[in-house]
């Protein structure tokens, strides 16, 4: 019972990497065309919270990280950017933040101030305390 | 203004209760005791110090027919107080527990009152004629975690529970000899008990503060994650809303209607929360701020900017929502709300009146009546 239900994840892992490679030759393609916002907004729809498997994790975060990176200016970021992402998107940033990489970590922190100006401080709160959709 | 009477009671409170006829209040004041303060002429006198328990007091409730109190507290003991002449006097409950207990709840008829604890069991107490003793049974093996939060349903026998594993749970109290057949309604008609109903599995942190609506339709409850949770149709198909809100969360909630939740938490200021004509729940506004709404234009206005606040509802609002720094500090709680009561007149269903208690040791009694903008979910 429990090799079946491990050979379904290891399954649904690969069928999420495949759907992540084809992700990130899109944001690829968006970045060559100057919109760093949508290229974002691709990285973020689909993530993988729900698996437990870490490679489909970092694999999803090496792209969002990629679009997060070629944002340039956070404001016209916000006025673009959908309230249904921010969630995502504070876990990400916090996920930036763990890094410890110095120009993650100030991009990170640029777009953290003005995301918590739009969110709110329910939006960090909701980022920490859930334990079971980690990016 | 919302708030009609603020009074700094102690540095610190857990939990309080009202009389029945709302003129004495009972609080714990971080301690091991808990006191018991009338009002006269203004002033808010001292009148009885309840002293029994040996660690804090958790829970409180005084019931309104029987004029009986129940407290609870982390030495993991219960006492039912009786008015006797002038004096309060204790009977202790054993209920069992290798843990703090953590919340009380009368149950309607105040025949049954239920004890969340931190040993992940819910204690359901009733009263033995024969013995003269208050008799413990307990829901064992259902909760992952401490029991937070208790509510019972209108029809006295159906209890819901919130637990820091992020569930709320319904369960069947069914106590023969106790209960009737006759109260007993809809799906829960065959459920023994400690049968469980239905388990809601929306949060992903610790929950909180559940209640039921006064028909027992719509329940709500809030998880530490800045959400708050609508669950219509509670029984095996659920009608669950999720809310998720800009600012700190909710430690417990309060139905002042069937349209309209109060939530009080961690942002110090009560929050307001109202279903629309289809029933779709959203944030409203706080209840602290200081805004006058006289004119119906001006009532126009506030409404559509009070809508913009809750993001992910309206985008163009989104837009010109600043941050005002002044607000929740300003306000009048200055610590986190940990406690809300109605203050419910006789022969109203509806709750225009209540009070909040808090870290801050304040016990602030908030009015409805004069904020028109709030009258329609009344």
């Amino acid at each position: 019972m429990a090799g079946t239900k491990e050979f379904v994840e290891a399954d649904n892992a690969e069928a999420i990497i495949t759907r992540i490679e084809h992700k990130s030759r899109k944001i690829e393609s968006l970045l060559k065309q100057h919109k760093p916002i949508e290229a974002l907004k691709t990285a973020l729809e689909g993530s993988p919270p729900n698996t437990r498997d870490e490679r489909c994790k970092s694999a999803n975060w090496i792209v969002v990280h990629r679009a997060m990176m070629a944002i340039k200016d956070v404001d016209s970021l916000f006025s673009s950017l959908d309230p249904e992402y921010y969630d995502i998107l504070m876990k990400y940033l916090y996920r930036g933040l763990s890094t410890g990489d110095r120009p993650t970590c100030d991009q990170c922190l640029r777009i953290h101030e003005k995301l918590t100006e739009r969110a709110g401080l329910g939006c960090i709160l909701r980022s920490l305390a859930d334990t079971v959709n980690t990016v | 203004m919302a708030a009609i009477s603020v009074h700094q009671f102690a540095k610190c409170i857990t939990c309080h209760a009202w009389s029945p006829d709302h003129s004495m209040v009972a609080l714990c004041p971080n301690s091991d005791e808990v006191h018991i303060y009338r009002k006269s002429q203004d002033k808010w006198e001292r009148v009885h110090v309840l002293q029994k328990h040996d660690q804090i007091v958790s829970g409180i409730d005084w019931s309104a027919r029987s004029n009986r109190i129940v407290t609870v507290s982390h030495d993991r003991n219960s006492y039912v107080w009786n008015q006797e002449a002038a004096e309060w006097v204790p009977t202790l409950v054993i209920l069992r527990l290798n843990r703090a207990a953590l919340c009380v709840q009368w149950s309607p008829r105040e025949n049954k009152f239920a004890v969340g604890s931190g040993a992940k069991t819910v204690c359901i107490c009733y009263y033995e004629q024969e013995n003269n003793w208050w008799v413990s049974k307990l829901i064992r093996k259902r909760h992952n975690s401490s029991v937070t939060g208790v509510a019972w349903h209108p029809n006295n026998i159906l209890l819901a529970t919130t637990s820091t594993d992020g569930k709320c749970r319904v369960f069947s109290t069914f106590i023969k000899g106790v209960d009737t057949r006759d109260s007993r309604t809809g799906s829960s008609s065959d459920a023994k008990f400690g049968e469980q109903i239905v388990q809601l599995d929306l949060s992903f942190s610790w929950a909180f503060g559940v209640k039921w609506s006064p028909s027992g339709n719509t329940l709500a409850y809030v998880g530490h994650n800045s959400m708050i949770y609508f669950v219509d149709d509670v029984g095996p198909s659920p009608l669950a809303q999720n809310v998720a809100f800009r600012d700190l969360p909710l430690r417990d909630v309060l139905f002042v209607s069937e349209r309209m939740v109060i939530g009080v938490g961690f942002d110090c200021s009560p929050m307001v929360f109202a279903a629309d004509g289809s029933g779709i729940w959203s944030f409203i506004r706080f209840l602290g701020e200081r805004k006058t709404s006289s004119s119906s234009a001006r009532y126009g206005s506030q409404f559509s900017e009070a809508f913009g606040k809750l993001y992910g509802q309206s985008k163009q609002g989104v837009g010109n929502d600043a941050i005002e720094p002044s607000r929740t500090r300003g306000g009048i709680h200055e610590n986190c709300i940990n406690a809300i009561a109605p203050l419910t007149e006789d022969g109203d269903s509806k709750v225009t009146r209540f009070s909040t208690s808090g870290l801050d040791g304040k016990i602030v009694i908030w009015d409805l009546k004069n904020q028109e903008d709030l009258s329609v979910y009344l």
